[in-house]
């Protein structure tokens, strides 16, 4: 657990297990040590953040895809920016829709970045080692 | 018997006292003949008029003394006991005591043969204070007959209500008064509403010519003639032309009126009445009237060419009975006629609307069966609506339409608010030009759809001319004429007949013209239901497109997600290289190409789907600098394949949405550089003015008069088999690689974005030496 306290995890809201599995070996590649923790739904997602004290997780990054069942990933970004606790966090989308309107409205709701997920595999791997590269070790992480 | 004279010319007898012997009457004054005070009867009986407080004789016809031996002087001023005896006086007394004679003739007593003077029934009625006597040598006064008479007249009245229409009713009609009275020709004359005649019926000697079906003017039967059979049921003249005998004096020493001679079955008939006759060959003649209401419908005119006849009392009689009993009946068949062709008017009509609501629209009305022509009886019908005619049976030609509906149009617009329909049967007066087409259309009938005449429905009717059935001319046979000359011949009376209805049609009746305003209403009421529909329909795209639009936006992500796996794997089995030999690489790339391809089609629907939802932003925009944006974003295109690109002046400024426009400019620029295999390929891009010389290729008409903006190039062209395929989505006319590939979306967006701008986009190409793409970028209502 001393890694988890050194990196922070990043929280991957996905419930397609090719495109996490495509997130894993991209993380790999960026030499990324933070460790991964995923979820299939908003719900999910949502509990793992606002769970009890010793359980809650504190992440680096988020992760959000868009079409996900249940609570989809634009109800669970609006829900993060409507919590105060978890207002700073660096929520990134990753979604398979380029429609302007998705993109309009996800920046409109305070996500950070959004980037379309492209159907050849070694693009898509770049644009996660990208994603990743960038908000873990470029940046400065968000304040607690 | 001619056109009546307005201008009150002097007549003849002005001031004096009748009499056709001392007056006559020319064809300019015989429309107002004093017919009911003619002065004379026929002769082939007596009249004596008493007074009726003491039966004293006040007047007697001069030829009084032929019937009853005695002289005009040895009866005037005496009691009637000197005419009819003791015992006829005394008759005569009780039948008056009776109190109903007033107008209405009755049969008294027969004076018995004496000598050379055969029996005289006498027939008497009363008018006025006076007492008309009718002596008459018809000699049938025994009773036996009056019975026969009686079961003829009850068989021809039951005979009658085996007719089922109009036209049977008629002809049974003429069939039974011939039977009744023995005469050659019996017809049932109508008068049309222009008072014009023409025989409906008739029953004759088999070698008499036919009539059936003539027509005469409104002139051959003058109003007096008219009128007074609005009063009478009978008009008998059994010796046409006989001689006259005048009254003895011509006014009553009381009164020194005239005598009021209608109800006289003597009354001296019209000289310009028997001349006709007599130029007919009519030797003896009878006529009834048939009256509807109050108005006088037609005449049951018997005609008789063997020889004069007699008309006994009880002939008259039962004629006078039957007549009465015809016009009767007459009503309840025409009402019970009109009701039936009221129905089945409404009948069609109702199932006509209902097939255009629920099938091809209008076109059910004059398409298939039943057709407008099956409710109404006319030529033909005509639709107009939403600038199409459609057209059933004999109607004018599309150009005469047209400027008819242009009229109609112009000329009826006010008229249509207070009167929803406008109906003619003489078209050509308040519209000249229809004289070009009366044969199909002297008569029209029509309807607006709206106040505005800018659409209806009409009907044709053709010239009555053209319907006449002139069976055969029955006047051939040369008759010498009598001193009025030719005119008083059917031949003449045929020819004015002509003349009157010259482009005119039959008449529209109030039935046609309630059904076809019920038609209108029907129509009006479905083309306001197809437009709630339309509103629906329209409410309905909204959302279908809001659905489609989400459909796609989903059906995108869920299957573009599977697509990355599909690929992933794909190139996963190719990274390991120990597993697959040279040919399972192929396919496993070919795999991967194949979800790079499906992936962009999806992106190509995705923006197609959104291209038609986007809001419009139109403003207006310096169409140069939009090239320079389009031209900046093919540039990496353009330098490769060493393209130049022409501008022979600067593009103007237009309103238009920036954004929209400049994808259509990079679009058609992409093209014209990718589809190009000359050496120098060169793309240009130009405009015309409004009304400015030039190419346009094939442009649509609606486009006259907008500014034409167009992009030109020197590649390889479309071939005519696929001009008009290049606009549709997906469309591709190359292999899917060749020319760079591509999903065949361009310039299906390319006109749904032209579109949005209520432009029109079109192509003019020559193969193998270039495509040039036309838009405009304004519709007709900005």
């Amino acid at each position: 657990m001393s890694t988890q306290a050194r990196h922070p995890p990043v929280l991957v809201l996905e419930d397609s297990d090719e495109d996490f599995d495509t997130t894993l070996v991209a993380a790999r590649a960026a030499g990324i040590t933070n460790p991964i923790r995923r979820v299939t739904s908003g719900d999910a997602c949502l509990d793992v953040l606002r769970g009890d004290e010793s359980a809650r997780l504190r992440p680096a990054l988020v992760l959000l895809d868009l079409n996900t069942p249940g609570m989809d990933g634009r109800d669970t970004l609006v829900a993060i920016r409507a919590d105060p606790s978890l207002r700073s966090l660096p929520v990134v989308v990753l979604s398979t829709s380029a429609d302007p309107r998705d993109v309009k409205y996800c920046y409109l709701q305070g996500a950070n970045a959004y980037h379309v997920k492209p159907v050849r595999y070694v693009d898509h791997l770049e644009v996660l080692r990208e994603v990743f590269d960038y908000w873990l070790t470029r940046v400065a992480p968000s304040a607690r | 018997m001619i056109t009546p004279s307005t201008v009150a010319a002097p007549v003849p007898w002005e001031g004096q006292p009748y009499s056709i012997k001392r007056h006559g009457t020319t064809l300019t004054n015989c429309d107002v003949e004093p017919v009911q005070t003619p002065g004379c009867v026929q002769a082939h009986g007596a009249l004596l008029v008493l007074r009726l407080a003491d039966l004293a004789i006040l007047q007697v016809s001069e030829n009084v003394e032929r019937w009853l031996g005695r002289s005009t002087q040895d009866l005037l001023g005496q009691s009637a006991v000197a005419a009819l005896g003791e015992r006829g006086a005394a008759r005569l007394r009780e039948i008056l005591a009776g109190g109903s004679t007033e107008n209405c003739p009755l049969y008294v007593f027969t004076l018995d043969a004496r000598g050379e003077t055969p029996a005289l029934d006498v027939v008497v009625h009363t008018t006025g204070g006076v007492v008309v006597v009718e002596i008459e040598a018809t000699g049938r006064g025994d009773a036996g007959l009056q019975s026969d008479y009686y079961t003829l007249v009850k068989q021809a009245v039951g005979r009658l209500h085996s007719a089922r229409t109009l036209r049977d009713f008629c002809q049974i009609v003429s069939g039974e008064v011939r039977e009744l009275t023995g005469l050659d020709r019996v017809m049932v004359y109508r008068f049309h509403e222009d008072g014009h005649g023409e025989v409906v019926a008739e029953s004759r000697l088999d070698h008499l010519a036919p009539w059936l079906g003539l027509h005469y003017p409104a002139e051959d039967i003058p109003r007096p003639a008219r009128e007074i059979f609005k009063q009478l049921w009978i008009r008998p003249v059994p010796e046409v032309g006989a001689e006259l005998a005048e009254l003895v004096p011509l006014v009553s020493p009381d009164s020194g009126k005239p005598l009021s001679m209608t109800h006289c079955a003597l009354r001296g008939p019209s000289i310009m009445y028997t001349e006709y006759l007599q130029n007919m060959g009519v030797k003896a003649c009878l006529t009834m009237p048939i009256r509807q209401g109050g108005e006088l419908w037609g005449l049951i005119a018997c005609h008789h060419y063997s020889g004069p006849t007699s008309f006994s009392y009880q002939v008259r009689a039962a004629c006078e009975l039957f007549a009465q009993v015809v016009s009767l009946h007459h009503r309840a068949i025409a009402d019970r006629e009109q009701m039936s062709y009221r129905l089945r008017a409404e009948g069609v009509h109702q199932q006509l609307v209902a097939g255009s609501a629920q099938e091809a629209g209008l076109a059910a009305l004059t398409e298939g069966t039943p057709t407008l022509l099956d409710a109404l009886d006319v030529g033909g019908a005509a639709i107009y609506h939403r600038r199409r005619w459609w057209r059933v049976g004999k109607t004018p030609s599309d150009a005469q339409l047209a400027a008819l509906g242009e009229w109609l149009h112009h000329g009826r617009e006010r008229e249509a608010s207070s009167r929803p329909y406008y109906a003619t049967d003489l078209l050509s007066r308040d519209y000249p030009p229809a004289e070009a087409f009366a044969d199909v259309a002297s008569g029209l009938l029509a309807v607006p759809l709206a106040l505005s005449y800018r659409s209806f429905v009409l009907w044709f009717r053709p010239e009555t001319l053209q319907t006449v059935t002139w069976g055969g001319n029955p006047h051939e046979k040369p008759t010498v004429p009598g001193p009025h000359g030719p005119r008083l011949t059917p031949r003449k009376s045929f020819e004015l007949f002509v003349e009157s209805v010259r482009l005119r049609s039959l008449p529209w009746t109030q039935v046609e013209i309630d059904a076809a305003t019920r038609l209108r209403q029907l129509l009006i009421e479905l083309v306001i239901d197809q437009g709630e529909r339309l509103e629906d329909l329209n409410t309905d795209l909204l959302r279908s497109n809001e659905d489609l639009d989400s459909f796609a936006h989903v059906a995108s992500h869920d299957l573009k997600e599977p697509l990355r796996g599909i690929h992933k794997y794909a190139h996963q089995l190719l990274d390991d290289a120990t597993l697959v030999n040279e040919e399972q690489r192929r396919k496993l790339e070919g795999l991967m190409r194949l979800t790079v391809r499906m992936d962009s089609l999806l992106d190509s629907l995705l923006h197609f789907a959104r291209v038609g939802r986007a809001d419009l932003d139109r403003t207006p925009e310096d169409l140069g600098e939009v090239l320079e944006e389009a031209a900046e974003m093919v540039e990496v295109r353009r330098a490769e394949r060493r393209t130049s690109l022409v501008l022979p002046r600067p593009l103007p400024r237009a309103p238009c949405d920036r954004v929209q426009v400049r994808e259509v400019l990079v679009n058609l620029l992409a093209n014209a550089m990718k589809y190009n295999e000359s050496p120098q390929p060169r793309v240009e891009v130009g405009y015309l003015a409004p009304g400015e010389a030039g190419d346009r290729g094939p442009a649509p008409l609606e486009t006259e008069g907008h500014a034409v903006f167009y992009v030109r190039d020197n590649g390889i062209g479309i071939h005519p088999r696929h001009q008009d395929q290049v606009f549709k989505m997906f469309r591709r006319l190359h292999g899917q690689s060749a020319y760079g590939g591509g999903t065949g979306a361009g310039l299906a967006i390319v006109k749904k974005l032209i579109e949005r701008h209520d432009g029109r986009v079109w192509i003019d190409s020559t193969l193998g030496q270039g495509t040039t793409v036309f838009f405009t970028l304004e519709g007709d209502t900005p």
